[in-house]
């Protein structure tokens, strides 16, 4: 079957005051329909630059990007536009919601941008809504009224809403107590079991156990299965060392 | 994006700053209502004068001979003879004095008027008739008053018919006009023969001013000159005399100065319109500004959730035209309320006044003004909303998101 990513020999080079910035040096990937899969490397990786290549939100300056078997490498601003309209759900670690609007209208936000008939959109929201596991009751509240764990799941019942192929989480937990990041993460595993891909962004090696395949980023690459192993083997001997 | 959809969001962004969108708006407010209730005000008293004139009125020409010239009532005849590009020639011949009913003597004013006469005052008969020509040639003892002149005489009792006393002669009221400048509020204006006038008012066969009705079509300015050239020839007059002493002077001309005063006045209150719609405008573009600084998360959300450029665009555009839109519909009517407050104190004015004007000013509320009004705000939303809206949508999704 047709992965849902496979990226090949990705670069972005950024041309910041004219110094050429390497975020990524050939980062090939391939991820199939209905895995969980976690990205993890530390700050200035490169991740965050993945993620916005994997969420069309940024091209590759070389290398290729098939989203469901389609090139989204050299598509234009507004195609992009259209691949996250109806491809793609984003769950952010600040949450991302509009605070004065209802936790409805909110989750129906991105069907704004797509050709979901009005009559349509709130049927979808509720049920978006009730896969994230949040009570009606709450339907009508603003979303600044709600607690951190409620919103996450609101913005994650807002990636939903569009059917994507892909949801890309950008350190999904990273404001949450661990209690409430469980239930959060519970929500991504209980997506991939209904069939959805899950790309899940973090440094935190507790929430990457959640996902069913890890890959590690350094540098702009990722790092192969053995020098993950070399890797692990050495921070585990930094941390002997200093105890 | 769907319009409704569109429209959902405007309000939902315009309402949550509902105070700061009202103060922002207010030179649009100040703007329209100036322009609104300058446009009505113009065209109130445009109305007013042309409906006291009449339109035949832009064809009448006046004329009078003050040299010490003795104006017969037969010149009349003659000048239209001499310059046919008249339809009619009229005058009339003041004489002053009293007029008595049987009950009441008034202080008041006799005028002596040759045919056409009120088709060139414009003043309109509502009982009885005109003089004959027959009454007209033979100087008949015949009268018309105007309303006021006939209460003051007569009280609530039915004038037609009466008779009055001029001068120790009977008249017979024959007609009775509708009030107009000439009506003396606590006096009598009435109107005989100018035959009747001259030779049993004043005794003297002088008219004191002639009037002519140019055929349509007549060039008035080149008839003017004409005219005064056949009168200084026809009485001899110096050139001197043709300088200080004939009068020639079209309602055209008064029309036309009254138009050009009133053009004058209309750039004046445009320019200072245009000046407060210009910073209202800068007002608004500094707030969409504003707004989107604060909105730049969002703006970087919604580009994530699938928003193309052109739909921020016309998110931004769309706001900034309903603030100037909003502030339009106000200045409007606030405009219009200031103009009937204005034109009410106006005609107050002028009729408490000694000018002697009475001259209703009623404002006219006309479609254009209102959808002009409207076209200038949208504009002025568009224009400089357009600026805050591109760079609202040019915004990098990734770096907006990240914004603190």
């Amino acid at each position: 079957m047709l992965p849902v990513i496979d990226v090949r020999d990705v670069h972005r080079i950024y041309d910041s005051g004219g110094v050429p910035t390497h975020a990524l040096r050939g980062v090939s990937l391939t991820v199939r329909k209905g895995e969980f899969l976690c990205i993890m490397g530390p700050s200035g990786s490169g991740k965050s630059t993945l993620m916005n290549i994997l969420g069309c939100l940024d091209t590759p300056t070389s290398g290729s990007y098939l989203l469901e078997g389609v090139d989204v490498a050299k598509l234009g601003d507004d195609e992009l536009a259209q691949v996250r309209a109806t491809r793609i759900g984003f769950v952010f670690q600040s949450f991302n919601l509009l605070p004065r609007s209802t936790v409805i209208r909110n989750v129906m936000l991105p069907l704004l941008y797509t050709d979901v008939a009005p009559r349509d959109r709130e049927r979808r929201a509720c049920e978006a809504l009730a896969s994230v596991g949040l009570p009606a009751e709450y339907f009508d509240h603003r979303s600044n009224e709600l607690s951190g764990g409620q919103m996450q799941r609101v913005a994650i019942a807002r990636a939903l809403v569009n059917d994507p192929a892909l949801v890309l989480a950008d350190e999904p937990t990273g404001n949450l107590d661990s209690a409430t990041s469980e239930v959060v993460l519970n929500t991504f595993v209980r997506m991939r079991d209904a069939g959805k891909t899950v790309v899940l962004i973090t440094h935190d090696p507790e929430v990457a156990t959640w996902a069913d395949r890890c890959v590690h980023i350094r540098d702009g690459r990722l790092l192969t299965d053995e020098q993950e192993r070399a890797h692990v083997m050495r921070s585990e001997s930094r941390g002997r060392g200093s105890t | 994006m769907r319009l409704r959809d569109l429209w959902a969001e405007t309000w939902e962004a315009l309402d949550a700053n509902r105070g700061r969108s009202l103060l922002t708006v207010l030179g649009i407010v100040i703007g329209i209502s100036a322009v609104i209730a300058m446009t009505a005000l113009i065209g109130g008293v445009r109305q007013g004068l042309m409906g006291e004139l009449g339109l035949d009125r832009a064809r009448v020409i006046t004329m009078g001979v003050y040299n010490g010239s003795q104006v017969r009532t037969e010149d009349i005849a003659k000048i239209e003879e001499g310059l046919p590009e008249y339809e009619y020639i009229t005058g009339s011949s003041y004489g002053g004095g009293k007029v008595a009913s049987d009950a009441k003597s008034v202080d008041g004013q006799v005028l002596g008027i040759a045919p056409h006469y009120f088709d060139v005052t414009g003043q309109k008969l509502v009982e009885g008739r005109t003089f004959t020509s027959g009454e007209n040639d033979s100087a008949s003892t015949v009268a018309i008053l105007d309303k006021t002149s006939a209460h003051n005489l007569f009280g609530d009792e039915d004038a037609l018919g009466q008779k009055v006393r001029i001068k120790g002669i009977e008249y017979r009221v024959v007609g009775l006009l509708e009030n107009s400048q000439q009506t003396d509020p606590k006096g009598v204006t009435a109107y005989v023969p100018l035959k009747a006038c001259v030779q049993r008012v004043t005794g003297y066969d002088n008219v004191d001013m002639l009037s002519g009705m140019a055929r349509e079509g007549e060039d008035i300015d080149s008839l003017v000159t004409k005219t005064k050239d056949f009168l200084a020839t026809y009485y001899h007059l110096s050139d001197e005399d043709v300088e200080n002493g004939l009068y020639v002077s079209s309602m055209k001309s008064m029309i036309d100065s009254f138009n050009s005063v009133m053009f004058t006045f209309q750039l004046l209150m445009t320019s200072v319109a245009s000046i407060s719609l210009v910073v209202g405008g800068i007002g608004i573009m500094n707030m969409m500004l504003t707004n989107v600084t604060e909105r730049i998360r969002e703006i970087g959300l919604r580009k994530a959730l699938g928003a193309r450029r052109s739909d921020i665009t016309r998110q931004f555009l769309l706001e900034s035209v309903c603030l100037t839109l909003a502030g339009g519909a106000i200045g409007i009517v606030l405009g219009y309320l200031g103009a009937f407050a204005l034109g009410g104190v106006a005609t107050g004015l002028l009729a408490s006044g000694d000018s002697g004007m009475s001259l209703t000013v009623t404002p006219v509320i006309e479609p254009m003004a209102v959808l002009g009004a409207t076209g200038i705000c949208v504009l002025i939303g568009v224009v400089f909303g357009y600026y805050p809206a591109r760079r609202a949508a040019k915004l990098d999704p990734v770096e907006s998101l990240h914004y603190q």
